[in-house]
């Protein structure tokens, strides 16, 4: 145990490192050794299945490869950024469907990631009441959609919603004629324009972003789509129920009640005395939120091939690379949406760390 | 890619899982020492690698349990009759193994093969030129042999076939008062029957909702694929235009409808659920249709179009060998057996395939009526693209036919994207 501390402080600060050198006495340096040989084990781990396939990944991201000889076969020739051109700058369908499904994938993450933060938050506070009999069967209950195969909940919503599925004869029952929610590729904000007279896209939104119309882009996510972000909201909100949880478990009795006495409302306490406390859990949630609805892609697997208004930069990148055998621009697509995710994430913490200073 | 289904698929492994019982392994046998001589080495390919004492790693797409009995049935029984090992893998997504296998350098000896995938394969050189070392060559339909040739090299033994065929529901034909002499064997009276047919929640035809079904309509009224010359596309050809809008006006009408437009995962299950009267899929759907089995129905070959041009879609796959194996040798000796007359009338029994020979096939649509209606369209069966890339810009097609049925894209608009889009596949 001492070993491994003494090496790892070692290691984490120069400071102490330099210090160490200056005076190394035979006994530390076996330290150091064996602290290395204790880790090696997972570092080699993280080497061979992290570093390697991603470094692998980023040289096929540049090259034409087919997916079917070796990576390094003479037939795989360096393309240099010919993949990222086609999915960004050169017109055609690379780019129409890069920018069809980051579109997509925009609407779910602004509609899934608020949704979901708000939802686990109230679930929490729910099921952390003292007065509540039964926390336990709720909390299970709450939980249970995180821990169930997202393929086979996806199976299940699909039936739900299919044409003559069981939400459309609910919906049937109050006289509405419930839409073909699975095909639907009309957009939500089109199809409430379009009920209130505005039915051509006007002149100025023909202007194409990636391959896609400005109208297109502000369409709104699709009645398909709509059905993947209620089951995400649904499944994911159990998980960072349990983060709020644990959380409201730390915030001491005797600050609320403090509150309490000092004659805050419910709602005053919820929002000066408690948020403020779960903060750093709000914005854990927000970042992991963020990061993954990026990466949506079991739902996009099952239902996306019928429907391009439900497929996601993260799907499309295996499309094109196994119907396709495209595997240098699948690559590519995977390195974009990686890209993206680094920068909406450091763009998010710097807007939520200014806003600490406040 | 073969666009079977899935669930249809499964149905028709588990319906005819039975079927393999019946059959006797002594003629198998027999068979198998009958094809286990050594071919000669035909063309620039030479066959090499030991053909006994080996061990061959045979890759399959089953379709099902019955399937996969077959397949391990005959391959055993001819590595008894040649003294080798066959291991037969039945990976759940094929592609996606044979992609790993020829990645990692040890891809199976020998693997089905969709006839859509051979150039991608064929330019990689992953696939051995065995096809025209193997037993009667000529004895193969010769539009399936064409289907597996990429640059002018025959590069693999067709395994089985499916055509599109016009499937009727013969309650539903008898109670709308229709008779032998109204099968539609024209545009004209599929568009009388299916008026005829629709009422209330069921519809006269439903077609699946990809070029994989409407291009059957387009090769009827003298449309095609590919230019007369073969060296570009010609989708957005007048005739493929008026085509969709033939189907299109007659979906407006309300009496055709696209599966997406009923809500069904293919057209076999609208029609298998009672919502439609006709359909136009390939022989799997006699699998699909084990699941329904109160529907009572028949299949007629597709009709001709208005200038009385017939037309279908053809789907097939073939044995691919590897070039990397090391027992070319031994792996065409047991494709020759594979693809042996004996076997492929047994695989057309066990599970419902079409034999790649004509006189194979005529011999079994003979036995099975229901068969003639699918065999009957092979002389003039339009096959696939084969492109390297098509999958992605059929996939911007079909994703838009829903819409095109919905009137917010016409079809000329779709098929000049189309048009572009493959074309943009024939640039260097």
């Amino acid at each position: 145990m001492g070993t491994t501390l003494n090496g790892s402080a070692a290691v984490a600060s120069p400071a102490s490192r330099g210090r160490r050198r200056s005076k190394r006495s035979p006994l530390t340096r076996g330290q150091n050794l064996f602290g290395w040989i204790f880790v090696s084990p997972a570092l080699a781990v993280l080497v061979i299945f992290l570093v390697l396939p991603i470094i692998l990944a980023l040289y096929i991201s540049f090259t034409d490869w087919s997916g079917i000889t070796s990576p390094f076969s003479h037939l795989v020739h360096w393309v240099g950024f010919q993949n990222y051109r086609t999915i960004l700058t050169e017109p055609g369908l690379g780019q129409s469907n890069f920018g069809t499904a980051v579109r997509n994938n925009f609407y779910y993450v602004i509609t899934v990631v608020p949704i979901q933060t708000a939802l686990s938050l109230w679930l929490a506070i729910l099921v952390n009441n003292k007065f509540l009999k039964g926390k336990g069967l709720f909390r299970t209950a709450f939980y249970f959609p995180s821990v169930t195969s997202s393929i086979a909940i996806t199976t299940v919503f699909i039936f739900l919603f299919s044409t003559t599925g069981v939400v459309n004869r609910i919906l049937g029952f109050f006289g509405i004629n419930g839409p073909n929610w699975l095909y639907d590729q009309n957009g939500v904000i089109t199809t409430i324009l379009a009920a209130l007279g505005v039915h051509n896209a006007p002149s100025w939104s023909n202007f194409q972003v990636l391959g896609v119309s400005l109208w297109g882009w502000l369409s709104g996510p699709s009645f398909g789509m709509c059905v993947i972000i209620i089951l995400a909201i649904w499944t994911t909100s159990g998980t960072f129920m349990l983060f709020f949880l644990a959380a409201l478990q730390n915030v001491s009795e005797e600050v609320e009640e403090a509150s309490e006495i000092d004659g805050a409302s419910p709602w005053q306490r919820f929002r000066h005395v408690t948020l403020p406390m779960l903060r750093p859990v709000v914005i854990l949630v927000a970042t992991l939120g963020f990061i993954g609805t990026w990466q949506v892609f079991d739902q996009s697997y099952l239902t996306g091939p019928n429907n391009p208004t439900m497929v996601t930069p993260a799907f499309l990148a295996y499309q094109v690379s196994f119907s396709d055998f495209a595997f240098g621009e699948g690559a590519a697509i995977a390195f974009i949406l990686f890209a993206f995710i680094v920068l909406l994430t450091l763009l998010q913490r710097k807007f939520v760390r200014e806003d600490l200073t406040k | 890619m073969r666009k079977r289904n899935r669930i249809g698929v499964l149905a028709l492994g588990v319906s005819l899982a039975t079927a393999v019982v019946g059959l006797s392994s002594g003629a198998i046998a027999s068979a198998a020492t009958g094809g286990a001589r050594q071919p000669a080495a035909v063309g620039s390919v030479r066959l090499t690698g030991a053909t006994k004492g080996v061990t061959l790693n045979v890759m399959i797409a089953t379709s099902g349990a019955a399937e996969t009995a077959a397949v391990k049935k005959e391959t055993s029984a001819w590595a008894a009759a040649t003294g080798n090992t066959v291991n037969v893998e039945t990976p759940a997504n094929q592609t996606e193994s044979l992609d790993e296998g020829f990645a990692g350098g040890s891809p199976p000896d020998i693997f089905y093969l969709s006839a859509n995938q051979i150039e991608t394969f064929a330019k990689q050189g992953d696939l051995l030129p065995y096809a025209s070392s193997i037993d009667k060559p000529s004895a193969f339909y010769s539009t399936l042999v064409k289907a597996d040739t990429y640059n002018h090299t025959w590069y693999c033994v067709p395994k089985d076939f499916s055509n599109l065929a016009l499937e009727i529901n013969t309650t539903m034909w008898k109670a709308a008062g229709l008779t032998n002499a109204d099968i539609p064997t024209t545009w004209a009276k599929l568009v009388y029957a299916a008026q005829k047919l629709t009422s209330g929640k069921v519809v006269g035809l439903d077609v699946g909702n990809t070029i994989d079904r409407l291009g059957a309509f387009m090769a009827e009224n003298g449309g095609s694929y590919m230019n007369k010359a073969g060296t570009g596309f010609a989708f957005n050809s007048p005739q493929n235009v008026a085509a969709l809008n033939w189907f299109v006006k007659y979906d407006k009408a309300g009496i055709f409808k696209l599966n997406s437009q009923q809500g069904a995962g293919w057209a076999g299950q609208a029609f298998g659920e009672g919502e439609a009267a006709m359909a136009t899929e390939g022989n799997w759907i006699i699998g699909g249709m084990a699941s329904y089995p109160k529907i009572k129905w028949m299949a007629v070959p597709m009709p001709a179009g208005p200038t009385g041009i017939k037309g279908t879609l053809t789907f097939t796959d073939c044995w691919g060998i590897a070039a990397q194996t090391k027992y070319s040798k031994a792996a065409a000796n047991l494709v020759n057996y594979l693809s042996s007359p004996a076997v492929e009338t047994y695989n057309a029994k066990a599970f419902g395939p079409l034999p790649p020979r004509p006189a194979v096939a005529a011999a079994y649509a003979k036995a099975n009526p229901i068969m003639s209606a699918f065999v009957a369209g092979t002389p003039y069966a339009m096959p696939q693209v084969e492109t390297v890339g098509w999958s992605t810009v059929q996939g911007a097609f079909d994703g838009q036919v829903t819409n095109m049925a919905n009137g917010s894209v016409s079809p000329s608009t779709l098929l000049n994207q189309l048009q572009t889009n493959a074309q943009a596949l024939l640039a260097p």
